[in-house]
């Protein structure tokens, strides 16, 4: 079926192209804001990860899986988790308990760096949603792949 | 102090993280990361014991330092009283030996990375769960505990039915975590907070249809979690395709995280165990499931899917004693909540041991291994004893803890379906001994070597302790029981602590009673009398055994004698073994009808034990709101 053909659609091709940066600086921007403005950590982390799907769309499964390293995105996956869990730890090293959120007077209020660790705990679970719902959807296609291209 | 409740959560889950980075290659260093999670957690849950258990302070932790503003809940706190800690300790004690036994045990199979990733996230969930003072939290970890489980009963997916299993353990457990959450949301939304302590002084005297609703909802979720009988058919495939270190997981700490929750719901949320129809819908539904779960596993021709049907079984007395609601039948509660995870942690063990020896745990290919697996049978017996209630091993002080409470409260029906139970749970075990470890040795077998040390030392750790909460029940129920019991009946102190002092009073409108617990209750028997009488009659049978001295060489000798000689002893005879499926015909003849009706009941397809499910929960919502204000 449509799976085996070469994707040569060049009207695709051209949206991944234009797209896939648009929703890696949107996906990032959302992602390193999420103390300030709406959004947070797990949205940008799926717009980030939606690249995936754009490059799917407009290369297929080949051209993603010769990008992309699954084990690789595995492990940045549990790094991000102890990323996460070392910046609520912070908390407790720094005398308080945990998820305090210390080193809160650095910067103005409304800078990017202001508000303490909260920030880099937003971060982290940006960076383990994006390489999480990454593999997801890398898992996904690879499913979708014909033997063949395996 | 302050931090070990969480530090023990979290060891766990920065150790199901560090597995997936450094553990992937590496087996020792993946065993390494394991030891040391839940050895640091279960060092750090036992030394709150001082603190809660026997200074009965609670421990109360508010994430980031969100404390309550103008006596209003805003953060996501952690409470850790006994009832809570009693479950955690109970947790991780199950976790380490079972990731102790799971060194050796998993030998044989590849990726373990992801056995212990899973494991570690599974544990952390249900020392979340018992932890925490935040509904949605529970909800939470019982989502993380749920889907954990679902792909460690999948972790052997070579082995038949393992998938499947693990479909429909995902099924269900997906609509337990609907329930739940659609319970947890219905009281949000009438209460406007999540955190336990505000919800049980708000929710006092204050029941609303909607609040009604979402206890109904709640208390369905919840007993699927623990597996009571409408909802267990997951629980017999699940404990059966999953490797024997995750099943004792599940009967030790999964299971009894759903207790927990329904203690947690009915005592502390509700204040629901003062109206007679919640009383009585526990210890309805627990007589049904310990019932039908021990007729079930009569019927049984695995040892593991016969220990799962036991497991569902033991649950209805944990959920029948707690239903008593007296103080005598908390205390039976959960001191047979306690005495499940020991002697049933030990039989999946040697159920693993087994397999691991074996390669099966069919019944009716298995037999006579008592002689190549000393040590396994032995373990196995203890743990066999204790569970159909023998004195003095453990199963007998709760179980009759059960029947005083039953029959004190007027339930006499109840402690003879109780006793009743305990009859039949040592006829299956009686059943398997014969079967498996007694009995003439198939050939096959006859290679077969005992398990290793590090197989063994969990094993007899969990057979000691076994004995030991069996011959001191006065030294558990003061240190362990007792504290736990008053915990759930002390609801205001729970209040109290979170809000802050005088917020129970001034919510509940009147003070705080601290209701009196009564202990002059298991005074009844003595276990050093029964241990002094055993020893007695072992030394009577050892003297009557060697009065007729060591000389055996009059007696004559298999295979040099005329015996077997054709016209004199007739032939030697052939394998002969009498198997599991052969015990009880009778009983099995008489009740055909029973079993028959149960036989097409466990249909095995999904859909039809989801409608079980929707059809309980019904039938909960219903019951409630025609019976409960």
């Amino acid at each position: 079926m449509s799976n085996n053909r070469k994707v040569k659609d060049v009207i695709v091709k051209t949206a991944a192209d234009l797209f896939t940066p648009i929703a890696l600086v949107l996906g990032f921007y959302i992602i390193l804001h999420g103390h300030l403005s709406p959004g947070g950590g797990f949205q940008g982390g799926v717009l980030v990860a939606s690249a995936v799907i754009l490059i799917y769309l407009g290369y297929g499964y080949s051209e993603v899986s010769k990008r992309f390293n699954m084990e690789f995105i595995k492990k940045n996956e549990a790094l991000g988790a102890i990323l996460f869990t070392v910046f609520g730890l912070a908390g407790i090293l720094y005398g308080s308990v945990f998820f305090t959120n210390v080193f809160v007077g650095i910067g103005n209020v409304g800078d990017l760096i202001s508000s303490g660790t909260i920030m880099f705990m937003n971060d982290s679970v940006g960076y383990k949603v994006l390489t999480g719902v990454g593999f997801l959807i890398l898992l996904m296609i690879g499913l979708l792949a014909p033997d063949n291209e395996n | 102090m302050q931090h070990y409740p969480i530090l023990s959560i979290v060891t766990l889950f920065l150790g199901a993280f560090l597995t997936v980075i450094f553990g992937s290659k590496n087996e020792t260093v993946r065993k390494f990361i394991a030891l040391v999670a839940s050895s640091i957690s279960l060092i750090l849950v036992l030394m709150l014991i001082k603190p809660v258990m026997i200074e009965n302070n609670v421990i109360q932790y508010w994430m980031g330092n969100w404390r309550p503003i103008h006596d209003w809940a805003i953060g996501i706190g952690l409470e850790v009283d006994s009832l809570g800690l009693f479950f955690g300790i109970i947790a991780v004690v199950t976790i380490f030996l079972s990731i102790v036994f799971s060194f050796r045990y998993t030998e044989k199979d590849s990726e373990t990375d992801k056995y212990y990733v899973l494991f570690l996230m599974l544990s952390g969930s249900v020392l979340g769960l018992v932890f925490t003072g935040d509904l949605f939290n529970m909800f939470v970890m019982i989502e993380i505990m749920t889907f954990a489980a679902v792909g460690l009963t999948a972790f052997r997916n070579y082995q038949e039915g393992a998938l499947e299993a693990a479909l429909k353990y995902l099924v269900l457990g997906s609509i337990g975590s609907s329930l739940v959450l659609a319970g947890t949301i219905t009281i949000y939304s009438q209460v406007h907070t999540l955190n336990m302590a505000q919800i049980s002084a708000l929710l006092f005297n204050n029941l609303t249809p909607s609040t009604l609703f979402a206890f109904a909802l709640l208390l369905a979720g919840y007993s699927l979690k623990a597996f009571v009988v409408p909802f267990h058919p997951a629980a017999p495939d699940a404990y059966m395709s999953a490797p024997s270190s995750i099943s004792m997981a599940f009967s030790g700490m999964v299971n009894k995280a759903g207790v927990y929750a329904i203690i947690r719901l009915v005592y502390v949320l509700y204040h629901a165990m003062s109206f007679k129809s919640i009383q009585l819908l526990l210890i309805i539904i627990g007589t049904i499931t310990m019932f039908v779960g021990v007729t079930m596993a009569l019927a049984q021709n695995d040892f593991k899917r016969l220990l799962a049907f036991h497991s569902i079984s033991q649950i209805g007395y944990v959920i029948t004693a707690v239903g008593v609601s007296t103080a005598l039948g908390l205390t039976a509660g959960l001191y047979h909540a306690l005495n499940h995870t020991l002697f049933k942690g030990l039989l999946f063990l040697t159920a693993g041991a087994v397999f691991y020896a074996t390669g099966t745990t069919d019944l009716n290919k298995l037999g006579g291994l008592a002689k190549k697996m000393p040590q396994t049978a032995a373990v196995f017996l203890i743990g066999a004893f204790s569970i159909s209630g023998l004195p003095p091993f453990n199963g007998f002080v709760s179980k009759w803890l059960v029947y005083q409470a039953t029959y004190q409260a007027n339930l006499a029906p109840v402690t003879i379906v109780a006793l009743l139970v305990s009859v039949m749970t040592l006829a299956s075990f009686i059943k398997v001994a014969q079967s498996i470890f007694f009995g003439q040795m198939p050939k096959e077998f006859e290679n077969v070597k005992e398990v290793p040390l590090s197989m063994r030392i969990p094993m007899w750790i969990m057979a000691i302790l076994c004995v030991l909460t069996g011959i001191f029940p006065n030294f558990v129920t003061k240190y362990l029981i007792s504290p736990a019991v008053s915990a759930a009946l002390n609801v205001g102190k729970y209040i109290d602590i979170m809000m802050g002092n005088g917020y129970a009073e001034k919510i509940l409108g009147k003070p705080v009673e601290i209701p009196a617990v009564d202990y002059v209750l298991a005074g009844y028997w003595n276990p050093v009398a029964w241990l002094v009488l055993f020893a007695l009659l072992l030394l009577a049978v050892t003297i009557v055994a060697v009065a007729g001295g060591f000389n055996t060489a009059s007696l004559p000798v298999d295979g040099d004698d005329s015996k077997y000689e054709v016209f004199f002893g007739g032939e030697a005879n052939e394998y002969s073994h009498v198997k599991g499926n052969d015990l009880f015909w009778g009983l099995k003849y008489d009740l055909r009808h029973y079993f028959g009706f149960m036989h097409d009941a466990h249909s095995g397809i999904i859909n039809d034990y989801a409608l079980w499910a929707i059809f309980t929960t019904t039938i909960f919502i219903v019951y409630i709101f025609l019976l409960v204000p």
